[in-house]
């Protein structure tokens, strides 16, 4: 049996476009990702275990309140979440605004329109310098 | 050393995060506007708070928990939050830390509360009871 050369043979070296066309696809799958993680449902874009904002600021707020006496740090961490949740919502929600004026750049009427027209954000209404 | 809520700011990097990373690439925030969401930020912590410990001082509880929290989002209208935030919890639950080891002392705290007002219930039952004899 004689081995023909129809078995491909292998390149010893890289080809360097074959490498930079697996860089390519591999960047398009990442930006894939994330092009999904944006147009999914909301509450599908994965948040990670620990909180983004500072618990130790986020408690010293909530004891500026002078009915607060005692907060579990379960609570802490929860309403730390909760407004990691409420800042992407006024985000996106503020993004409307300016899409409709064919602006790429988010500026504070877009906020303003929102906090008019969205009940959940009456209570910000006036407390905003 | 006591703090007004103006003097307390979340982190501008952190709050630049968040909000690049809930929008989509190629827009653009612009200074005021972080400015205003961080602004918001707070006001919500602090409306929040108030909120959940209403339902905290209501069950006659000196100290704020999660139950609080997740009842006082139901009460501002952001239901949507109930879900990921039991599921953050829920993931908190798994994956212990040292941070956590701060919070038993805490929560000793609140057993300790928690009896005594356990001891209070017995005396609104006779209330209630007798409300219900009239």
């Amino acid at each position: 049996m004689a081995a023909t050369a129809a078995t491909p043979v292998t390149p010893t070296e890289p080809d360097p476009d074959r490498c930079v066309s697996e860089e390519e696809s591999r960047g398009a799958e990442v930006e894939e990702e994330n092009t999904q993680q944006h147009t999914g449902p909301a509450a599908a874009v994965s948040h990670s275990r620990l909180s983004k904002l500072p618990l130790a600021r986020i408690k010293a707020l909530m004891k500026t309140d002078p009915d607060v006496s005692l907060a579990s740090q379960e609570s802490v961490f929860i309403i730390a979440k909760a407004t990691e949740l409420f800042v992407e919502m006024i985000a996106k929600d503020s993004l409307v605004y300016a899409q409709q004026g064919k602006r790429k750049t988010l500026q504070r009427k877009d906020l303003d329109n929102a906090i008019e027209a969205i009940d959940e954000f009456a209570f910000l209404e006036g407390t905003l310098d | 050393m006591a703090e007004r809520p103006e003097d307390l700011n979340l982190p501008n990097a952190v709050i630049t995060r968040i909000i690049k990373e809930a929008l989509p690439d190629g827009v653009n925030v612009s200074k005021e506007a972080r400015r205003a969401i961080s602004q918001a930020a707070s006001v919500f912590v602090l409306y929040a708070t108030s909120c959940a410990n209403n339902f905290a001082l209501k069950a006659k509880r000196k100290t704020l928990n999660a139950g609080d929290v997740l009842a006082a989002m139901e009460e501002m209208e952001f239901e949507r939050f109930l879900e990921p935030l039991r599921e953050a919890l829920e993931d908190k639950e798994k994956k212990p830390d040292s941070v956590n080891e701060k919070s038993r002392e805490e929560e000793e705290e609140e057993e300790e509360e928690e009896e005594e007002r356990m001891e209070e219930e017995p005396e609104v039952e006779a209330e209630n009871d007798a409300e219900d004899e009239e």
